[in-house]
């Protein structure tokens, strides 16, 4: 007979995680712990300038004096932050000129993953700027770019090429003392990327950058910074997924968007990153601190579709200071087994005429928890300021948790605020509908699933449209994928 | 010295004075501890972010009253529900007033706390209630618990039915400078039976008053209580509601809030469901100006399947005033088929209120239908002029939109005059005549 | 086609069907009368095969096989469609992405391939204008925000692209204004051949002056008491059902 919820649940826990393997490849890994020796030893590695190893010192300083937060609703054992080693790259030195000279074994790494960058380059039009654990080993499309006068490279490349930029900008949206796991990763951040658009470009392509997480027992500590400048617009995409490991591994981005005056940045991530296997034990602490700036009729759009990770702790923000600016945040986060996601956005209006839209769609299955957790502030100053928040909750089984923590403050009389939230489950009337259309209930789940993600799926590219629906799938509905 | 250690100083003295019943006493003394070790809430707990006590703190309070004061009935009368017949708790400075309260024991039990503390024929009641469902946890409410002495107490058995509502009234007369409050109430309502009560806390000066209070209250199965908070007292006066209800099957409660007036105001309205096909409403109506806060905290927990809860709370906000709602509602594992609801609407007439709201969802049961909305906004402009193109002046349009926008949370009231009388309050407190009577 | 035989199902422990017997051949259109309760919804669920219900007695064959063990799905796949009387909401599934999904599962069913993009788009538009359904309506989410009549044509619309050998259509005619009325029988006798088989069931003659019954039955109480032709539909809307009560006491 058909396909039973009971079934699907079994299933769900002996899928395993299908991109678990590990990549053997030589690291050149500093010894674990944490100290100011560290700090100067990282920055002395990454031949970084003296004003570099400054900041980075200072941050360290503001770090030791913080406490790691705990209001989040997640509960997990804390990080032992002495055994962690802070850098490791990648052995194949120096950097190639084009993708034949690299380590044939990461190449198949990335074929396994299905994320051949080739055919990315083919398929997509994508520039892609693989990390592969901390330092990035292959950039492409740069030449292109470069034509229109676009920056994009890894932050230490622009560290040491464009000073003045990362020098102004760096800290300045997410400062050094932010939060605790800003702190830290502003003193011990490994790579990641930096973009730069200038005035009045439109980046002919999206551009993207595929984390992994490698080296055993290695904290990835990466740092992002985009400018667009007046005028300019720019679409960046980030996809995560990390091999399969016991330990728990731990992840402390910080991600900077500067949306200057007229200039649009549209953000969109997936992560996929190892959630644990089915008893919860292993996946990845994923503590990320994203925000972005708008400065006048600037336009920030934060896209997610979050799936992986043991514990998630991540909310994307947008600053709107310009008047007329405008900051969205669309997010779908699945979790199941024993992941724990607490994620969400802010979104402060300072300047008039401001607007803010917030969905969220949260997916709980098996024993995981799902929180949402945002807030709208509206500033006596933001005269007309205007905020649509949807928040709905898919619970899947009985065993897991859908929470919503809004908060909403408003300080002047002119502010529109609407907030929604509803949490519902998958009707039996619904799968039976569909098995009667002669659709199967795995099948009608995936399709429900989808339906009830669709509003943020469709603010995806195109191309990442199709992995996240993936995932989605590949998430929840086992054999489905 | 410092309120609290005032507070923690006097408690000796008060625990000397009063007709110590052993278990009582207990109670009371564990919960000085609690007090002792939490101290005064302050903004960095994330259930008083919004409110700040710090204030209040500065004042120096009497905590015990003197004698009773007296007052003339026709003094005080306004703020009775002259209207209609009801029983009648009063307390003048927290003494309680015989000359102007009506309790019965007849068939019921309306009267004062301090005797169902101390005589022995209430003492089943006492040990089954007092302070079962009040949180041990909460330092207000633990404070509240070390001085519980008096208030009003109320016990419906089974199948009863008071013949009228029950008025509570707490007057301040101002013969303390500055004057600490803690009543507590103790309201059991047995199986089928109900209640009314309308609680009003009236402070007759500008001195400074504060009032931390606890009310219990125990519906028992297809059990139904209606109570209404008038909160409309002076700008001198500051509130501290607690109140805890525990729910059993079929029970249906409902608890209103008006709050217009007072300085600084906190409603903690917590709701359990400790049984099945309860049904358990909130409703509020806040409108404030100049530098007037009002902070509505709820909690709905749903323990057991099948039940509802629906909270509406409406908002105006003018001048400096600052309102806060934070509701909260907790579905557990086991509680399927629940259907929990919760808007909360709030509209800023000034340039220099604010809001602050957190409706909060925390879901452990799939089947369920929860949902929250909350809106900020102003009144409809098109309508606003449609009206005034009609010939309607702009501040009785704007009255009227403000009076349509409360009107949802009304249409519960189920005693009339007391509808009425709000309607009246609403109307001044818009500071227009509406020409008719609501 | 279809035979159902003794045919008792109940659910939560009650007996809603007591005994039913039937039979359709291809080519034939049956109408299955009753008042409010009669058991009439229940026994199109049971043929989609609804888990809620459970067969205690007898069998219900469709081409000759048992369907006691095939799930609903499968029966779909088998031919059988289901109009339901309330069609149910699937949010941010639009129409066309969920008819894409019925065929494209039956059709794996059958061992084909997916149906060629081009072709699907042909099919739809050729089938929602004999339903006179506006374009728009394609992208919008299944069932959501329809009105009544939107609803049903909907379930006609999938019956006309799913092509079904056996047609259940549970109170089609509720909810319908006329007009909606004409233009989904016109559908539903477009659709009819010689080959498959349509069961009406109904509480009003009014569908049937336009889906034009061989056989008229009436259930009451979880029994089939009378049969007959489409004359039958015409008597009982004179005198009602409770001639046919008394009758099924004697």
């Amino acid at each position: 007979m058909a396909y039973t919820e009971e079934e699907l649940k079994k299933e769900l826990e002996t899928k395993e995680y299908e991109y678990g393997f590990y990549t053997d490849i030589e690291s050149d890994t500093l010894p674990v712990g944490l100290n100011e020796d560290i700090v100067i030893a990282i920055s002395k590695k990454k031949e970084e300038p003296e004003w570099m190893t400054l900041w980075r010192l200072e941050a360290f300083k503001y770090w030791k004096e913080m406490e790691e937060p705990e209001w989040a609703n997640v509960n997990y054992k804390k990080p032992d932050f002495q055994a962690i080693s802070y850098y490791s790259a990648p052995n194949s030195k120096p950097k190639y000129e084009s993708l034949d000279e690299v380590d044939p074994e990461l190449l198949e790494t990335f074929k396994k993953l299905g994320i051949s960058v080739d055919e990315q380059k083919k398929l997509a039009g994508v520039a892609v700027d693989i990390v592969m654990d901390s330092v990035s080993v292959a950039t492409t499309f740069k030449k292109t770019l470069a034509e229109k006068g676009i920056i994009f490279c890894s932050i230490s490349e622009a560290i040491k090429e464009h000073p003045e930029l990362v020098k102004k900008y760096i800290g300045s949206v997410v400062p050094k003392r932010d939060n605790f796991y800003a702190a830290l990763n502003s003193a011990v951040f490994s790579d990641g990327s930096f973009c730069y658009i200038p005035k009045g470009v439109k980046c002919p392509m999206e551009l993207s950058t595929y984390f992994r997480i490698n080296q055993a027992g290695t904290g990835q500590f990466e740092r992002t910074l985009v400018i667009a400048d007046e005028g300019s617009y720019v679409s960046y995409l980030e996809g995560c997924t990390a091999p399969s490991r016991d330990e728990n591994q731990l992840h402390a981005a910080v991600v900077e968007l500067i949306a200057l005056d007229d200039a649009e940045i549209k953000y969109s991530t997936v992560q996929n990153w190892f959630p644990g296997d089915k008893e919860g034990k292993g996946g990845v602490f994923n503590f990320v601190t994203k925000r972005g700036i708008c400065e006048k009729n600037a336009k920030i759009s934060w896209t997610q579709v979050e799936t992986g990770s043991a514990v998630t702790w991540k909310y994307p923000s947008c600053i709107l200071k310009g008047d007329n600016s405008i900051g969205e945040f669309y997010s779908i986060a699945v979790t199941n087994n024993y992941q724990q996601a607490d994620t969400g956005t802010k979104m402060v209006h300072l300047g008039k005429n401001t607007r803010s839209t917030i969905i969220s769609k949260g997916i709980s299955a098996g024993k995981s928890q799902n929180s949402y957790r945002g807030l709208v502030q509206v500033n006596s100053r933001a005269e007309n300021a205007r905020n649509f928040s949807q928040c709905d909750s898919l619970l899947m089984g009985n065993e897991c948790g859908a929470h919503t923590f809004p908060y909403i403050e408003a300080k002047n009389k002119t502010a529109q605020i609407e907030h929604e939230a509803t949490t519902s489950k998958i009707g039996e009337d619904q799968i039976f509908y569909c098995n009667q259309r002669g659709i199967d209930t795995e099948k009608a789940i995936a399709l429900i699933v989808n339906g009830f993600s669709k509003e943020v799926l469709n603010k995806l590219p195109m191309e990442f449209a199709v992995e996240a629906q993936k995932l989605l799938e590949i998430s929840l509905e086992g054999s489905v994928g | 010295m410092d309120l609290k250690d005032k507070l923690i100083s006097s408690f000796m003295a008060f625990e000397s004075n009063v007709d110590i019943e052993n278990s009582v006493h207990d109670v009371r003394t564990e919960a000085m501890k609690n007090f002792e070790l939490k101290g005064f809430p302050t903004k960095k707990e994330e259930a008083w972010k919004y409110t700040s006590l710090k204030g209040l703190q500065k004042i120096d309070f009497s905590i015990f009253p003197k004698e009773e004061n007296a007052l003339e009935y026709k003094d005080v009368k306004k703020y009775f529900l002259h209207e209609i017949d009801s029983y009648k708790i009063v307390f003048i400075d927290g003494i309680y007033s015989s000359y102007l309260s009506e309790t019965t024991h007849d068939g019921v039990d309306i009267c004062l706390m301090s005797s169902a503390l101390t005589k022995p024929m209430y003492k089943p009641v006492i040990d089954v209630y007092f302070n079962k469902v009040a949180s041990k946890d909460e330092s207000l409410t633990s404070l509240n618990t070390a001085f519980s002495r008096e208030g009003a107490y109320i016990y419906i058995p089974k199948n009863k039915m008071p013949k009228k509502p029950v008025e509570i009234i707490h007057f301040a007369t101002g013969n303390e400078a500055s004057l600490l409050l803690q009543p507590r109430n103790l309201i059991v309502v047995e199986e089928n039976a109900e209640l009314q009560v309308i609680e009003r806390h009236q402070s007759l000066t500008s001195n400074e008053v504060l009032t931390n209070s606890v009310t219990e209250i125990f519906a028992a199965d297809s059990a139904i209580v209606d109570y209404y908070k008038i909160q409309n007292d002076s700008e001198s006066a500051s509130f501290i509601d607690n109140t805890y209800i525990d729910q059993k099957n079929k029970s249906v409660v409902k608890v209103h809030t008006f709050s217009f007036g007072g300085k600084l105001t906190r409603n903690n309205l917590n709701f359990y469901q400790n049984g099945e096909y309860i049904d358990s409403t909130m409703k509020g109506v806040t409108i404030i100006g100049n530098k007037q806060h009002v902070d509505h905290h709820t909690l709905v927990h749903h323990i057991e399947p099948n039940c509802e809860s629906h909270q509406d709370y409406k908002g105006i906000y003018g001048e400096n005033s600052t309102g806060v709602f934070n509701g909260k509602i907790i579905v557990d594992k086991i509680a399927q088929k629940t259907n929990a609801f919760q808007q909360n609407n709030n509209v800023l007439v000034s340039d220099k209120a604010t809001i602050n709201s957190k409706p909060q969802l925390e879901i452990f049961a799939d089947d369920v239908k929860c949902s929250h909305g909350c809106t900020i906004g102003q009144l409809d402009e098109d309508a606003l002029f449609y009206m005034q193109s009609r010939g309607i002046p702009k501040k009785e349009a704007r009255a009227l939109l403000m009076y349509a926008f409360a009107n949802n949370v009304l249409a519960s009231v189920r005693i009339p005059e007391l509808k009425t009388r709000i309607n009246k309050i609403i109307a001044k407190k818009l500071g227009v005549n509406l020409g008719f009577d609501l | 086609m279809l035979k159902i035989k003794n045919l008792h199902a109940s659910v939560e422990g009650k007996e809603i069907l007591k005994g039913i017997n039937l039979e359709v051949k291809a080519g034939e259109v049956h109408a299955i009368m009753g008042p409010n309760g009669s058991g009439k919804s229940t026994l199109s669920a049971v043929i989609a095969g609804k888990e809620e219900f459970e067969v205690t007695e007898g069998s219900v064959e469709l081409e000759g096989e048992d369907l006691e063990e095939v799930s609903p799905e499968e029966r779909a796949h088998k031919g059988v469609f289901l109009s339901f009387q309330y069609p149910i909401e699937i949010p941010g599934v639009s129409v066309t992405n969920f008819i894409k999904t019925a065929i494209n599962e039956s059709r794996k069913a059958r061992g084909l391939e997916d149906m060629p993009a081009n072709e699907m788009l042909k099919l739809i538009r050729e089938k929602s204008e004999m339903l006179d359904i506006d374009r728009k309506f394609m992208s919008r989410s299944l069932n959501e925000g329809f009105s009544g009549g939107e609803k049903k044509r909907n379930e006609i619309f999938q019956m006309a692209m799913l092509e079904p050998k056996l047609a259940i259509l549970d109170e089609t005619d509720s909810g319908l204004d006329i007009d909606a009325l004409r233009i989904v029988s016109n559908g539903v006798n477009k659709l009819k051949s010689k080959d498959n088989a349509v069961i009406v069931i109904t509480h009003y003659q009014r569908l049937l002056e336009y889906i034009v019954p061989d056989f008229v039955h009436v259930l009451h109480n979880g029994k089939i008491v009378k049969s007959g032709g489409k004359e039958l539909a015409v008597e009982l809307e004179e005198k009602g059902y409770d001639w046919l009560k008394n009758e099924a006491v004697v």
